[in-house]
């Protein structure tokens, strides 16, 4: 054992010397010879690390700290062969999976377009794109929606006009059978009350309804903007659908945490896992609060893609050093027993981000999200290309670019083999050390976050959102002073290269028809409900959610519920809070 | 470095969309430019828009839009600009905007669209260009 | 210019705001004859009450301001804000963003906000300040709100230009009163302890007011300390009542200390001088010439200050240094 110890530290003063040796003669030289200030690659030592260092940072799939991967094997890989043979297509779903995702107009019209795709048999269950007066708790005949319904998403004003959407599911399709996304996150809480009335309505179980909210505000204020309330009532509204989930609606998931959007917003990789990690901890103390044991709630916590660079590398670095990061936090920090509690759930993992696509030459987007693919399959996810090419043309996806997208993915899993082997790099001395690199800077930044607060204090005080502004920044200058460089864009531009064309066919999807007249449908609609509806029992039940989001320690979700099933608009009860609440202040940059 | 006669630009988002990388990126590379940047952040309404123009008497008015919501959104800024005699301002717009659209912002008077992969340098010469090219009109 | 400064001070004063603001501009620009167009102001201003808001960065001023301003509105009082950030000092440029907090009561009517960036203290940032103030008084705005962060002397200047000073703080900043700095709590007239519902907003504003006890206020009342959240609305009347108040003695009081107005035409012919010797030290090269021979190591600032002087100084003063010359 001795003997064994004094060997290794032998070898370890050898390879440094020999190290010291490599740089002196070889590299230092090289570097000279051409010119520059530093080498242009990274040669890793290994990190000195024995077997115990090795099971302790990095396992085996599927076991803790999860670097390795979540699981041994994914379930896609179980039928990977069966869906080769059979042809099956992701984007249209079957019964048992999320559809794609989608949303436009009124909800007549997107329930009729919804119907239309299902007689092509493109399944699936719900993937609800919200449009922004909904995302932002307005109603369409609310001067700020004006321009804006049902252009991003379905424009939703009422439970009527979610039972109408859902008009497209019943059957095989039920909302017992197939499970719901809602893109949704500062009026999410009405968003689930909505889904749990049509249950009732339905006279079906509560614990029978699944899907995903993203209910992810933290990230509504750091990146993407769609948030109503100031963050800690907002904070309380998520901890109301947190406990309401875990007690009534067991097979839902909670949340979608979200660093894709903040790495979107210009957060650089290692804010991305900081913040995120950070977002998590601010929600699994909300649900403590709540009462719950962390370990009743913990495992319906999902993820959304902590990506975002074409850096292969630090990418597939980045995924592992995310899920040991977030098993030792739930493990040591909240004293996690379940394993799921613990794991990282995400539905992709590494990939390129909508940032690195560019609109020169669109078609090397393809090229692009392949390499985010490899980075996905080579770190314990499905190597899916994404996005497709046409992302940045701001015209929706082409059934090429779309067909493209699948191939792609399809070429990485069967001919290349990409996900073949679990954490294909494991052990590399150069992505173990690009792992503890990441995971030291994201620790150090995370504990930066902590001595605030912790996430809402940081939110509160501007300090994520100045912090990815400034990345953001940062990443502008680097492209424009040709540090960082895009090709096609800010080199290899020139005469000498030709701009590849495309033949693209828009799937006919949305009827640009239709969108002209979505708000004057949808305000009319809204006249007739609050014509129809008895409006003393919709002030008495928002007078009652009013009363209770006065007194803290009330869960909301009865309320809310009871306000929903009266028919109260989405604005009603968020104006019924905002009364109570405030509203949300911007802040400086 | 000259101290008097800054350019001002106001750089806003007109609408509820809340994609604010592109703006902040604008505002910050302006006023490395040497401008005098003001920023209102999200979640402005068309009037809010003019009305800022007009107070802080800008050369400029950028408008940020990733919604899909360009085509109204803009128009109103500008019929708002001219119904206040201000139609010297030169109105820049900014986001995803696919070209068939970017003819029909021209047409509206927008002076230039600027979609991703745009060099703030390109924007900053187009606003010197107008500043020298347009004298500034008072009309009491 | 092509337009009288009479035309554009008449449409401005008949509530033309675009008026207001290009002439803010002409001014703030020192447009050729701004000195023509502020005589032409001045008879008509000395009516407004100032107040000056500064605190650190994150203390809330901007949403104070506001919640203020609207209150002030609802009153039927109009108001005119300037809300004044740092130029960069790399590019002269600036990043205004004191509007983001303020849009939703930019449109009511009688508001009128105006964001400035410091642009070097060459200006003069208080008397420009003072002169945006004055062509908002002569436009007829009962009160005007100067918001700016009180980190630098730009800002202590700012408020010079201000009938009463509101110093924002908040608890939990490490904003202690050790760390106020000397000289901002001189120029307070009133202490507001915001996001008062936090811990330590109690400590705070008890250690403002013993600290106050102990110090002498000759000619001016003890300053008040104030709790308020903006946010929760909590504070919000009392603060209003002692603004109310402010702005009622001012209307009373209108004409400006002698001192006031002796500091003020001596800032004007320092600042006038100023500039004559800079754009004459500029043109004739001589200022070259001796940043080359101090950087050559062949003289010292002093020196050269005292051979350029006498170019500007004809009377012999304290300031003609007669040493180290040949």
């Amino acid at each position: 054992m001795i003997e064994r110890e004094g060997a290794a530290g032998k070898r370890g003063n050898r390879i440094e010397e020999a190290h010291a040796e490599w740089r002196e003669k070889i590299l230092e030289p090289r570097i000279k010879r051409f010119n520059l200030k530093e080498s242009p690659t990274r040669f890793h030592l290994p990190p000195g690390q024995g077997e115990e260092s090795f099971l302790q940072k990095v396992g085996f799939p599927g076991q803790y700290p999860f670097t390795a991967g979540n699981q041994p094997f994914d379930y896609w890989q179980a039928y990977a062969p069966d869906a080769a043979r059979l042809g099956y297509r992701p984007d249209w779903g079957g019964s048992g999976k999320v559809g794609k995702y989608g949303g436009f107009g009124t909800p007549e019209d997107y329930r009729d377009y919804l119907f239309r795709m299902q007689s092509m048999g493109r399944m699936g269950g719900p993937n609800i794109a919200f449009d922004l007066p909904t995302q932002c708790g307005y109603d369409s005949d609310s001067p700020y929606a004006a321009g804006e319904v049902g252009r991003v998403g379905v424009a939703i004003d009422s439970f009527r006009d979610f039972e109408t959407v859902y008009e497209a599911y019943t059957g095989g399709l039920d909302i017992d059978k197939v499970p719901s996304n809602f893109t949704i996150n500062a009026p999410a809480a009405v968003i689930i009350a909505m889904y749990a009335v049509l249950a009732k309505k339905r006279g079906i179980p509560l614990e029978k309804l699944g899907g995903t909210p993203q209910n992810d505000i933290l990230k509504e204020f750091i990146a993407r903007g769609t948030y109503i309330f100031p963050p800690r009532p907002s904070m309380r509204l998520f901890r109301d659908t947190c406990v309401f989930c875990t007690r009534r609606m067991k097979s839902l998931n909670i949340n979608s945490i979200g660093g894709y959007h903040m790495r979107e917003a210009g957060a650089s990789r290692v804010q991305d896992l900081a913040f995120s990690l950070a977002n998590g901890i601010a929600y699994v103390e909300a649900g403590l609060e709540g009462g719950l044991e962390v370990d009743q709630f913990a495992p319906r916590f999902t993820f959304n893609a902590f990506g975002g660079s074409m850096e292969i590398y630090r990418e597939i670095a980045l995924q592992r050093a995310a899920r040991r990061m977030w098993a030792e936090i739930m493990k040591e920090r909240f004293r996690a027993k379940d394993k799921r509690s613990m794991m990282i759930r995400q539905p992709i993992t590494a990939h390129i981000g909508c940032i690195s696509t560019t609109l020169a030459r669109p078609l090397n987007n393809l090229v692009r999200a392949v390499i985010g693919g490899m980075a996905a399959g080579m770190s314990g996810g499905i190597p899916g290309a994404f996005p497709p090419f046409d992302e940045p043309l701001g015209l929706g996806h082409s059934q090429e670019a779309v067909q493209l997208q699948l191939d792609a993915t399809r070429i990485m899993i069967y001919e290349a083999k990409v996900a073949d082997v679990c954490d294909p790099w494991a052990g590399s001395y150069f992505m173990e050390f690009l792992t503890d690199e990441i995971e030291e800077e994201a620790a150090s930044e995370l504990k930066k976050i902590e001595t605030m607060g912790g996430a809402v204090a940081a939110i509160e005080n501007g300090y994520m959102q100045r912090a990815i502004a400034k990345s953001a920044y940062e990443r502008q200058k680097a492209i424009e002073a040709r540090e960082d460089f895009v090709v096609g864009v800010n080199c290899f531009t020139g005469d000498n290269e030709i701009e590849v064309t495309v033949n693209r066919v828009v799937e006919d999807t949305y009827d640009a028809k239709l969108l002209t007249t979505a708000e004057d449908r949808q305000k009319k609609k809204i006249q007739e409900l609050k014509r129809q509806r008895s409006s003393r029992a919709v002030s008495r039940s928002l007078s009652v959610l009013k009363t209770q989001a006065g007194l803290e320690g009330e869960n909301l979700m009865p309320a809310i519920c009871d306000c929903v099933e009266h028919d109260a608009t989405v604005q009603e009860i968020c104006d019924a809070l905002r009364d109570v609440f405030g509203e949300a202040q911007p802040v400086k940059i | 470095m000259d101290q008097q006669g800054k350019i001002r630009v106001l750089i806003a988002k007109p609408g509820l969309d809340g994609h604010e990388r592109g703006a902040r990126v604008v505002a910050f590379g302006l006023r490395d430019e040497g401008f005098e940047v003001i920023y209102t952040g999200l979640r402005q309404t068309p009037e809010q828009i003019v009305n800022a123009a007009i107070q802080e008497d800008v050369r400029v008015v950028g408008l940020s839009i990733l919604s899909g919501a360009h085509l109204s959104l803009t128009q109103k800024v500008i019929e708002g600009l001219r119904r206040n005699r201000a139609d010297d301002v030169l109105v820049l717009v900014g986001g995803v905007i696919p070209d068939a659209d970017r003819t029909a912002l021209k047409d509206m008077g927008v002076a230039e669209v600027f979609t991703s992969g745009v060099r703030i340098g390109d924007i900053a010469a187009l606003i010197r260009l107008h500043a020298d090219a347009v004298p500034v009109q008072v009309q009491p | 210019m092509e337009r009288s400064w009479e035309d554009l001070i008449q449409a401005m004063r008949q509530g033309s705001v675009r008026a207001l603001s290009q002439m803010i501009t002409a001014v703030e620009n020192r447009e050729t004859g701004w000195h023509e167009g502020m005589k032409a102001v001045y008879p008509f201003s000395g009516s407004a009450c100032v107040i000056g808001i500064t605190g650190s960065p994150g203390a809330g001023k901007s949403t104070l301001t506001s919640v203020i301003a609207r209150r002030m509105a609802e009153q039927g009082l109009s108001l005119g804000i300037i809300a004044v950030d740092p130029s960069s000092p790399f590019s002269g440029g600036a990043l205004l963003g004191d509007r983001l907090r303020m849009q939703e009561i930019s449109t009511l009517p009688g508001i009128f906000i105006r964001s400035m960036a410091t642009r070097g203290s060459l200006g003069g940032l208080c008397q420009a300040a003072r002169d945006v103030t004055r062509i908002l008084d002569a436009s007829g705005k009962d009160v005007i709100l100067i918001e700016t962060v009180g980190v630098g002397q730009d800002e202590i200047d700012v408020v010079r230009a201000s009938d009463f000073v509101m110093l924002v703080l908040f608890p939990g900043s490490g904003d202690g009163i050790q760390v106020i700095k000397a000289g901002t709590m001189e120029i307070a007239d009133l202490f507001v302890v915001n996001k008062a519902d936090r811990d330590g907003a109690d400590e705070m504003a008890s250690e403002i007011a013993a600290m106050l006890s102990l110090c002498a206020f000759e000619d001016r009342p003890v300053p008040q300390v104030v709790r308020t959240s903006a946010l929760n609305r909590i504070g919000i009347d009392e603060l209003m009542s002692v603004l109310t108040g402010i702005v009622r003695e001012r209307k009373k009081r209108r004409l400006p200390g002698s001192d006031e107005v002796r500091e003020e035409i001596l800032e004007l012919v320092e600042r006038e001088i100023s500039r004559l010797v800079r754009q004459d030290l500029a043109k004739n090269g001589r200022l070259q010439q001796s940043v080359d021979l101090i950087l050559a190591k062949k003289s010292d600032p002093y020196t050269a200050a005292a051979r350029l002087l006498p170019l500007f100084v004809r009377s012999s003063g304290a300031c003609s240094g007669q040493e180290g010359r040949p």
